[in-house]
């Protein structure tokens, strides 16, 4: 099977049970993207598969044979950090920081395809992950405060 | 000196690793040679195990090892309890003979992957006999249901009742008396990672390494080393990255389990709950029933209060009646009620282990006298907040020790409450309210105000025991300068979002004359470089009553050590020194300085040049007790907690008779902490807490069957809110610093968590008040806020249908 990841071109044989999020983290070392649930809930594990955001655990690897997939690790540039994260840092957007790659994911989906969200907007789209420790009011500021900042 | 950065907002230093993956969290490491590990796991609430074969998942290609109950139990010692039982129950890391409820391990499997190793369970064959299974705990109080432990003769693990001040007498003499029972559902914090452990088997120097996001590491290397009959010394446990605690990130037996079979198959083993493992078999909070009477004068003057709390702890053989003591800990809450009557029951089920969760107990004491202190101001026709301002222990009173022997230290809970009505505008929105129901809108608003302790005196055990075994509250720090001149810290207590990498640092910064950003914070916890005592670890809200102790002790030590070195090199006085930007410089001479550089390389290298009797290195350990913890007395009053912050919320929601469905419109919180160390962190804390009361108010609950099966194992089922279902919480503050504390900080993990399933229970019930409808139990789903108001529709109109089937 070969995929483009972080725009890196991958080529492997793998098992065809071997979910995504293990393609990504235990083959490719890509350990940023987490599991929280592994059924589909909790949004941990979010990348984006040529440009959408995606659950990894619910993917099998193979079905992406052909696609791009980008992490959070593809998302960080080489030196310091993306207006997003600066921002998730800034707002303190995070405690236990488990969520946050996914978060991040998923709020540069949305800023991708929104770049003014309201509050409303960004808390609906963010409901797509669960986040145990912020009580997302800090992330609905982080992805308000990156959304200003590219503005 | 400077400003101190102590109390600034600083951004956090470890934020910058995780907002880019590059957090290490426990799945995240894979030594070599790694395999894993998959529990075979009961899927009977009680049954015996008459057989196990595992011949045919043995010999499964890619599997390494198979462990049995049998085995664990021939290979370890049972897990010591932190409370013992009346008689000794043996509790091994697996399933023995018995299992005990759904999702109890009785084998394991390594295997070269985590899949591999979940198709051998798929070959193991289990012999069960089903047993009938104790699911009520209220029946377990009255001494009926199966036995989960036939040689305890009961289900019952504590039973007493403990009386403080002339109950009966106040009783008597009221001039009313409030009675009503609340249950609490099981719910549980839910940390998004979940548990895990990586064992490895040093043959050669027989012992172990375990890596773990165990919250607790000082306890769980006692219980390793006596369980696997290892001498500490041989026994190395670190923690990386934890991705949130809230106290159910524990369990020693998986460790053991590990070490197990990493000493079976001579390689590392890792073992990584999933989450329906995690769900359904690590911790819930402990639910129960309660019921409690208020004695109140016609003012509304609270005169004393029994209770009668009837604990549910399933499984929980480790720390029963934890929750119960606790509770009696935290039973007056903020108010000034001179009597106190508590009746104490920990009974045993056939359900997941109670244990320790974001407040242990305090959430459902509060809950308890929130709902009951309103429903005495709707009785009495006052204000709840009114209500509640004539009962508050008042500032000028403190130090104050309520009836079982808690000392609130210092804060103005009127004020606070008074904060929060401001925040919330609550005159204006209770008339809001009333044109919104005038416009046949169903608004309600609730209030509920908290004292949030920190720290845990484990001598309140006490009260259970009659003996002392462990008690206090204490934690250990190390500062060092490195040879580069490089300051590092290092505590025993390893954080799962608290930012301690950040706070330690800023603490550091202060005592030292540096930035915070030249201060390296050790991650996590390392038994062999971490100083540590068998109390450290992450737990009851401690880091501001002993962690800070530890770090400024610490740093002073280091601190006085690099002024003694300056003083000799520079030809001065100590008192003429002072600690800045890095150096040690004459006070008003900036010349005459030396960098700690300069001065580490005389401490590690040219130790010729140290004062005489001067030791070598720039390096110090400090552990610090909190000096609140007491042991207890002859009327068994003990501080079981010590420093209390406290918080007042104020809720409205809107209930949907539609759907029946509640909204939160609005949510304010004031809370005090005294001194903020990082309010960044402090406002987070505030809003992820609350967050976990009103999901338990509003969605959670661990709900098992009458056979004890756990209907709601998944995040499917179990439901958490979402960034829909969580408000914009508004977070205003007072600081009324602790005079017990080293930094005058106290805890504020907790403090949301504590009062807001009250405070959205309130104002669901406020919303409701036509209806007539009383809130008793949690959470409120659309489900049974449909039913409250189907039964009052039919009767206001006066139907003849009947709720009980034909
Ligand atoms: S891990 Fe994929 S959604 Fe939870
Ligand atoms: S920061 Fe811990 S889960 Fe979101």
């Amino acid at each position: 099977m070969r995929l483009t990841v972080n725009g890196v071109v991958v080529e492997r044989e793998i098992e065809p049970r071997r979910s995504l999020s293990d393609f990504l983290r235990e083959d490719l070392a890509l350990t940023g993207t987490h599991v929280g649930c592994e059924h589909g809930v909790c949004g941990a594990c979010t990348v984006l598969l040529d440009g959408w955001s995606a659950r990894a655990c619910l993917l099998l690897a193979v079905q992406c044979d052909g696609a791009a997939v980008t992490t959070i690790e593809g998302l960080t540039p080489a030196e310091g950090l993306s207006p997003l994260q600066e921002a998730f840092r800034a707002c303190h957007g995070l405690q236990c920081g488990f969520c946050t790659p996914g978060m991040i994911v998923l709020a540069h989906e949305l800023l991708a395809r929104n770049p003014a969200p309201s509050a409303d907007e960004i808390r609906e789209a963010l409901a797509a992950n669960l986040c145990m420790c912020t009580g997302y009011v800090a992330i609905v500021r982080a992805v308000a405060r990156a959304a200003v900042a590219r503005a | 000196m400077a400003a101190p950065w102590v109390g600034r907002a600083l951004p956090l230093k470890e934020d910058a690793r995780l907002v880019a993956g590059r957090g290490r969290f426990l799945d995240d490491l894979a030594p070599g040679r790694l395999l894993h590990v998959a529990m075979l796991r009961s899927p009977h609430a009680h049954a015996r195990i008459v057989a196990i074969d595992a011949a045919a998942a043995a010999a499964l290609p890619g599997v390494a090892a198979v462990l049995t109950g049998t085995e664990a139990a021939a290979g370890s010692r049972p897990i010591r309890p932190l409370i013992p039982t009346a008689v000794p129950v043996n509790d091994w890391c697996l399933a023995v003979d018995r299992a005990r409820f759904v999702g109890e391990p009785v084998a394991a499997v390594a295997a070269v992957d985590r899949a591999t190793a979940e198709d051998a369970l798929d070959l193991i064959r289990v012999t069960w006999e089903a047993l009938p299974a104790a699911v009520d705990a209220q029946a377990g109080a009255r001494g009926e249901g199966p036995l989960l432990y036939p040689e305890l003769g009961t289900n019952v693990l504590w039973h007493d009742t403990l009386t403080y001040g002339d109950v009966d007498g106040a009783f008597a003499r009221a001039d009313g008396v409030l009675e009503e029972r609340f249950e609490f559902s099981r719910y549980a914090s839910t940390p998004l990672e979940t548990f895990g452990a990586i064992a490895e088997w040093d043959a050669g120097t027989a012992g172990y390494t375990f890596w773990t996001n165990d919250q607790r590491p000082g306890l769980t290397l006692a219980i390793l080393a006596e369980s696997l009959g290892v001498p500490q010394a041989r026994i190395r446990l670190a923690c990386p990255d934890i991705g949130g605690g809230f106290g159910n990130k524990r369990r020693p037996a998986y460790l053991l389990v590990c070490a197990l079979l990493a000493r079976r198959t001579g390689r590392p083993v890792k073992f990584v709950e999933d989450r329906r493992e995690s769900l359904s078999a690590l911790m819930q909070a402990a639910g129960g029933v309660m019921d409690l009477a208020l004695a109140y004068r016609a003012d509304g003057t609270l005169l004393a209060l029994s209770v009668r709390d009837v604990t549910d702890e399933g499984k929980n053989l480790v720390s029963p009646a934890q929750h119960n003591l606790i509770k009696l800990g935290n039973i007056a809450n903020g108010y000034r009620i001179p009597a106190v009557r508590y009746e104490a029951w920990s009974v045993l089920t056939n359900t997941c282990p109670a244990g320790a969760n974001r407040g242990i107990g305090k959430p459902f004491m509060c809950f308890a006298i929130e709902r009951a202190m309103a429903l005495l101001a709707r009785r009495l026709a006052v204000d709840p907040a009114e209500l509640r301002l004539r009962n508050y222990v008042t500032s000028a009173e403190m130090p104050y020790t309520t009836p079982p022997g808690a000392a609130y230290d210092s804060g103005d809970y009127p004020a606070t409450l008074r904060a929060a009505l401001e925040r919330f505008e609550y005159a204006r929105r209770r008339r809001e309210q009333v044109s919104a129901r005038a416009a046949g809108r169903l608004l309600g608003i609730g209030i509920a105000t908290s004292v949030e302790p920190a720290g845990t005196n484990l001598a309140s055990y006490e009260i259970i025991t009659g003996r002392r075994a462990a008690s206090g509250s204490a934690e250990a720090a190390m500062v060092r300068i490195e040879p580069d001149g490089q300051v590092r810290a290092a505590l025993g207590d390893p954080p799962s979002g608290q930012g301690y990498e950040t706070v330690v640092a800023q603490i550091v910064a202060d005592e030292l004359g540096v930035r915070p950003d030249q201060v390296d914070v050790a991650r996590g916890f390392d038994s062999a470089t971490t100083p540590w005592l068998y109390l450290s670890g992450n737990y009851s809200n401690k880091f501001s009553v002993t962690d800070t102790g530890a770090v400024v002790g610490a740093a002073r030590r280091v601190r006085d050590k690099l002024l003694r070195l300056a003083a000799h090199r520079l030809e001065a006085d100590v008192a003429d020194l002072e600690l800045r930007d890095g150096a040690v410089a004459v006070r008003g001479v900036p010349t005459r300085r030396l960098a700690f550089r300069e001065l580490a390389r005389t401490a590690y290298a040219d130790v010729l040049g140290l004062p005489p009797g001067e030791e070598p290195g720039l390096e110090a350990r400090h552990a610090y007790q909190n000096p609140l913890a007491k042991p207890m007395d002859a009327a068994r009053r003990v501080p079981s907690q010590l420093v209390f912050a406290n918080a007042a919320h104020c809720c409205l929601v809107e209930v949907d008779p539609g759907t029946g469905g509640v909204k939160i419109l609005a949510y304010a919180v004031v809370h005090d902490c005294g001194r903020e160390l990082n309010p960044l962190i402090v406002e987070g804390m505030v809003h992820g807490s609350t967050a976990h009361g009103i999901g338990a108010a509003l969605l959670e609950a661990f709900r098992y069957d009458e056979r004890g099966q756990l209907l709601t194992s998944t995040f499917m089922d179990y439901l958490k809110p979402t960034a829909l279902d969580v408000p914009a919480i508004d977070v205003g503050r007072l600081e009324h610093p602790s005079p017990y504390t080293p930094l005058g900080a106290k805890g504020v993990g907790e403090g949301g968590a504590i009062p807001a399933p009250a405070a959205v229970a309130n104002a669901v019930e406020d919303a409701l008040n036509s209806y007539g409808v009383t809130v008793r139990t949690l959470p409120i789903t659309p489900e049974q806020v449909w039913r409250w108001l189907d039964s009052r529709q039919f009767n206001n109109v006066g139907s003849n249908f009947s709720e009980s089937p034909q």
